[in-house]
């Protein structure tokens, strides 16, 4: 099954830190909840896995990763991930990304757009929810990713700041990212799809 | 005058529990208890356990399989894949199509969840951990799921194996992705109908594809005797003599040395018909490591990858007479068969029966073509209770009768009496060449119009339409089904060259109990039971004392299996002959004790006595007792029989069915307020059975029509292959049920008996459509896509404006 996704998302973050880490390719994976980088074989080419349990739908995704694209001047990542689990279910992503700056000084937005399909066991049991799963595992990517950038040292900070932030800190972006579950936690997913699904009845957009 | 009823008869007649007794099935005891023997029952010494790894992409060229991980997991005996089995020259089988089918996919996978590679382990939690730790590679090629897209001039080729065949098992292949093209009837006069028929009528009727769903899923027990060189398979088999036949050409082990069992089966309605890859892989690796091994699917496996049903898409149009008489009929059908054709229908008809699409009406001229398609989706296409294609034939010829009448504005009852096939024109042969052996229409239909009183409910709907403010839409079914059951005679019907007769044979023992064993095996139709009751009747001999065993071939007699509803018809006839061949011996002994001729005796229920003296006679456990020890010079002893019944033609069941549907405007639920069967199934053996037998068949028809469907997405994903998606009716969805019959023989059956098994499944399902449809037509609807489930027939609501 396939799911679309297109969607922007404000940052408090400037648009040099969050391309920074954008650009970061095992970083900016290491936001996504459940997801690492285990080798890099060259500078477009990676090795990663992704651990999801959705309901009965239990699934660690491991398979390769290609940047198909880091353009410097548009701000953009195209990234093309496949991958199989070992329990009959296989998924690809292409996922294009693009920092834009923001309306205000000091903000950014994080624009994305992904085209996911899902094979095999996890489609037949987490069909359903793929959409609000998606939704909420890029929430949480999100979320990562801007506290893992706004940890950069900001670009017009003084020296004295960088270093007070620490060295060892601006040398090793990907070590400052934040402490995060190595998978998606399923009482969270239920949680968020209870949340949308109150809402839905009272007619907010859920 | 008739002569007065003799007490004393009707009493020895009842004592017997023969045919027309709702005597209570046999099998019921020990299935109430839990004490049913299936496959997965079976355990034995050093018995290893085996599981597959599936595909979970439709179509995909194999890069690599790594299965060193796998033979690393504790308690992983073997990893087999299509490399290991190619030396055996077994990663290929033939179908009972004429096709072949990959036993382990061979370089390429064409649907999902195919079976790749299979682990055979200590247990069964080791086996599933194997299966986990197989690592597969996949370059995803494109899927076809659409079989007119699959005949495109550009469609990715699916059958690569088959590349450059132009030439199939039936005829001609045009396409790459093309099985066969098979047609019946006469082409040109249906064409001369249509140019001259001022009414003409046409619509794609799409039978989508559905899945029995049996309680119990498939599985064998497969145990190799190294020292003996005998193999045993336990197996969930409809047909366990052809699966014999099959595993000795396939094994080279000689048919003699292979035994195959059926023991109880949960249900097969044609899933259970055709050899699995399963069972295969699980023979070679008993083979192989010498020491039995067990595959039983798991519930996904089984709807995703074993027979389903129908997948036609059939384009019907009938050519009429302004008053609604049919002058010609030609139906157009793209045949979805999946990856492999995997049918079980005779060698001569590759589309089963379809050519009963003329129905139960007199139509002067009729052709059909049904074209054979390679998709990446699961073979089968054997099931669903009518094995051979008589649901989707009997489906395209009611929309269509229903669509004339609503073209013509005429009532669905008068357009289908005034084409009814008369009683007096019995024997009839249809423009498709079948030649209907009784019926009897119109008494059926009158019957169920004045049970229901059709003109009131008419009346009631007419009251209804005109009220705005009804919260209810009501619609009426009305359904003329004519069945072909009891295949069948070998001049027209074989399986892989083997004649489609059956089979069975019969021991009366010396003290007047008896054993019949039977080339047939049960699946919950309740054999034990009426076979018994068969025998009692023609032998006198109580049912009580009658055991009945079928499914071990190297007990019962060769038989061709149980499946579209030829038990009765066919081995019924086998039991009723080889009764008869005991019965002419039983005389000739009565007759040498009696010291009379043979034509000084009359045969009376149980015995036969001397004519014009009741006190002077011998009953049928005295004369077993005298044929073991006291049999007339030069007659052999015993008192047994053998026979094989080669039918002389099919048998044509028919019934009249109504429903009359609810449908709530605000939800779209379809509430079935009543659902009136009438079968003739000509004789009834046990008229208890017969009811239970339309009950199922009723309830897994309102199943397909109401809410079963298999869907795809677009990668080839089966959306529905769990119990959570899949409905299956329980009690508190299913409607009650009224039936009713006629009984109009089969004039060349033995016992007259016809089958009904299929009939209210064939019946019901467009019944439930005609009903669902009638609720729309006054607002222009002439036919809604299965299922008509509550929100498909809500977004029909929306579409015609008029729902809450």
């Amino acid at each position: 099954m396939e799911v679309k996704l297109d969607k922007r998302y404000p940052l408090d973050v400037d648009a040099v830190r969050a391309w920074t880490l954008l650009a970061d390719v095992p970083a900016t994976a290491g936001c996504m909840p459940g997801a690492a980088i285990t080798e890099k074989i060259d500078d477009t080419h990676y090795k990663g896995s992704v651990k999801v349990k959705v309901g009965p739908a239990n699934a660690a995704f491991a398979g390769d990763i290609e940047v198909l694209a880091l353009d410097e001047l548009h701000q953009t990542l195209q990234l093309l991930g496949k991958g199989s689990d070992r329990g009959g279910s296989s998924a690809s992503m292409k996922l294009t990304a693009t920092i834009e700056a923001g309306e205000t000084a000091g903000t950014s937005v994080l624009a994305g757009q992904a085209e996911v399909i899902v094979n095999g066991k996890f489609a037949q049991f987490g069909g359903r929810l793929m959409v609000q799963v998606s939704d909420m595992l890029l929430g949480q990517f999100v979320d990562n990713f801007r506290v893992a950038a706004a940890a950069l040292p900001a670009p017009q900070a003084s020296a004295a700041a960088a270093t007070a932030i620490g060295a060892a800190a601006a040398a090793e972006p990907a070590a400052v990212a934040p402490a995060k579950p190595n998978e998606i936690n399923a009482l969270a997913v239920f949680w968020h799809l209870v949340k949308g699904w109150v809402a839905g009845l009272f007619g907010k957009r859920a | 005058m008739n002569a007065p009823i003799n007490p004393d008869l009707l009493e020895r007649a009842a004592a017997l529990q023969g045919m027309g007794d709702s005597r209570l099935r046999k099998e019921d005891a020990r299935f109430i208890q839990g004490k049913g023997h299936y496959v997965d029952d079976i355990q034995m010494p050093g018995m290893l356990h085996m599981d597959i790894v599936r595909s979970p992409v439709a179509h995909a060229r194999i890069r690599k399989i790594d299965k060193s991980e796998a033979l690393k997991v504790p308690g992983v005996i073997a990893v087999l894949t299509a490399d290991d089995l190619k030396p055996l020259k077994l990663h290929w089988m033939p179908t009972l199509a004429g096709d072949v089918q990959a036993v382990l996919a061979d370089e390429k996978v064409h649907f999902q969840m195919q079976e790749v590679a299979v682990v055979i382990a200590e247990d069964r939690y080791a086996a599933a951990d194997g299966v986990e730790a197989v690592i597969v590679e996949y370059d995803e090629l494109p899927v076809v799921l659409d079989p007119y897209a699959a005949l495109a001039p550009d469609a990715p080729v699916l059958r690569e194996d088959l590349a450059g065949k132009t030439e199939g098992v039936h005829g001609k292949r045009d396409h790459p992705n093309h099985i066969f093209t098979w047609e019946a009837g006469d082409k040109a006069a249906a064409d001369a109908a249509f140019d001259a028929a001022p009414v003409k009528v046409a619509e794609r009727i799409f039978y989508p594809r559905v899945h029995p769903c049996p309680l119990e899923t498939c599985g064998c027990v497969a145990s190799f005797d190294p020292i003996r060189g005998e193999l045993t398979t336990w197996m969930t088999s409809q047909a366990p003599h052809v699966v014999r036949t099959v595993v000795s050409l396939l094994s080279g082990i000689p048919e003699s040395k292979v035994r195959i069992v059926s023991p109880d089966i949960g249900g097969g309605f044609g899933n259970k018909v055709g050899v699995y890859p399963g069972y295969v892989c699980a023979i070679v690796a008993s083979i192989v490591l010498g020491k039995p091994v067990k595959w039983i699917e798991d519930r996904i496996e089984n709807i995703s990858s074993t027979a389903f049903a129908r997948d036609y898409h059939m384009d019907g149009e009938i050519a009429a007479t302004q008053d609604g008489r049919i002058l010609g009929l030609r139906v157009n059908v793209v045949a979805d068969h999946g990856a492999f054709d995997a049918c079980a229908d005779p060698t001569k008809y590759p589309a089963g029966m379809f050519h009963i699409c003329s129905g139960s009406y007199d139509i002067p001229a009729a052709w059909c073509s049904v074209k054979g398609v390679y998709t990446n989706k699961a073979p089968g296409g054997v099931a669903y209770r009518c094995s051979f294609r008589v649901t989707e034939a009997v489906y395209v010829i009611e929309r269509m009768v229903d669509i004339l009448a609503q073209q013509l504005g005429m009532d669905k009852a008068e357009i289908r009496a005034k084409n009814f096939i008369r009683k007096e024109q019995f024997p009839y042969t249809s423009a498709f060449g079948f030649e209907y052996d009784s019926g009897d229409y119109q008494t059926a239909l009158d019957k169920v119009l004045a049970a229901c009183d059709y003109r009131g409910l008419r009346a009631e709907q007419a009251v209804r339409r005109a009220d705005p403010a009804s919260p209810t839409l009501m619609g009426i079914g009305l359904v003329a089904f004519t069945e072909v059951v009891g295949a069948g005679p070998s001049k027209m019907c074989d399986i892989l060259g083997v004649g489609m007769f059956d089979s069975c044979e019969i021991r009366i023992h010396p003290t007047g109990s008896a054993i019949a064993r039977m080339g047939t095996i049960t699946q919950g139709q309740g054999h034990q039971t009426t076979y018994a009751q068969i025998i009692a009747t023609e032998l006198g001999i109580p049912s009580e004392v009658i055991q009945v065993e079928e499914g071990d071939t190297s007990t019962a007699p060769y038989g061709l299996g149980t499946y579209g509803s030829r038990s009765t018809p066919v081995a019924g006839a086998a039991i009723a002959m080889a009764s008869r061949k005991i019965h002419a011996k039983a005389r000739k002994i009565a007759a040498h004790l009696l010291e009379v001729g043979e034509n000084d005796l009359d045969w009376e229920i149980d015995r036969f006595k001397v004519k014009g003296d009741d006190a002077r006679f011998k009953s049928m456990k005295d004369i077993a007792w005298a044929a073991y020890h006291q049999a007339p010079p030069g007659l052999e002893p015993g008192l047994e029989a053998v026979h094989y019944y080669d039918p002389p033609n099919f048998t044509f069941p028919f019934g009249i069915y109504l429903c009359v549907v609810d449908i709530d405007r605000g939800t779209g639920e379809t509430k079935v307020r009543r659902f009136y069967a009438l079968d003739d199934c000509g004789t009834r053996i046990n008229p208890m059975i017969i009811e239970g037998q339309i009950h199922g068949g009723l309830t897994e028809g309102y199943a397909v029509a109401m809410g079963q469907q298999m869907p795809f997405d677009a990668q080839g994903n089966l959306l529905g292959n769990t119990l959570m998606d899949y409905f299956l009716p329980t009690a508190v969805e299913t409607p009650k049920w009224e039936t009713d019959h006629t009984v109009t023989p089969s004039p060349h059956h033995p016992l007259g008996a016809k089958g009904v098994a299929e009939s209210p499944h064939v019946g019901s399902i467009p019944t439930f459509t005609s009903a669902v449809v009638d609720a729309f037509a006054h607002l222009g609807v002439r036919h809604m896509v299965m299922p008509h489930s509550a929100y498909r027939v809500w977004q029909q609501l929306k579409e015609s404006g008029v729902a809450l």
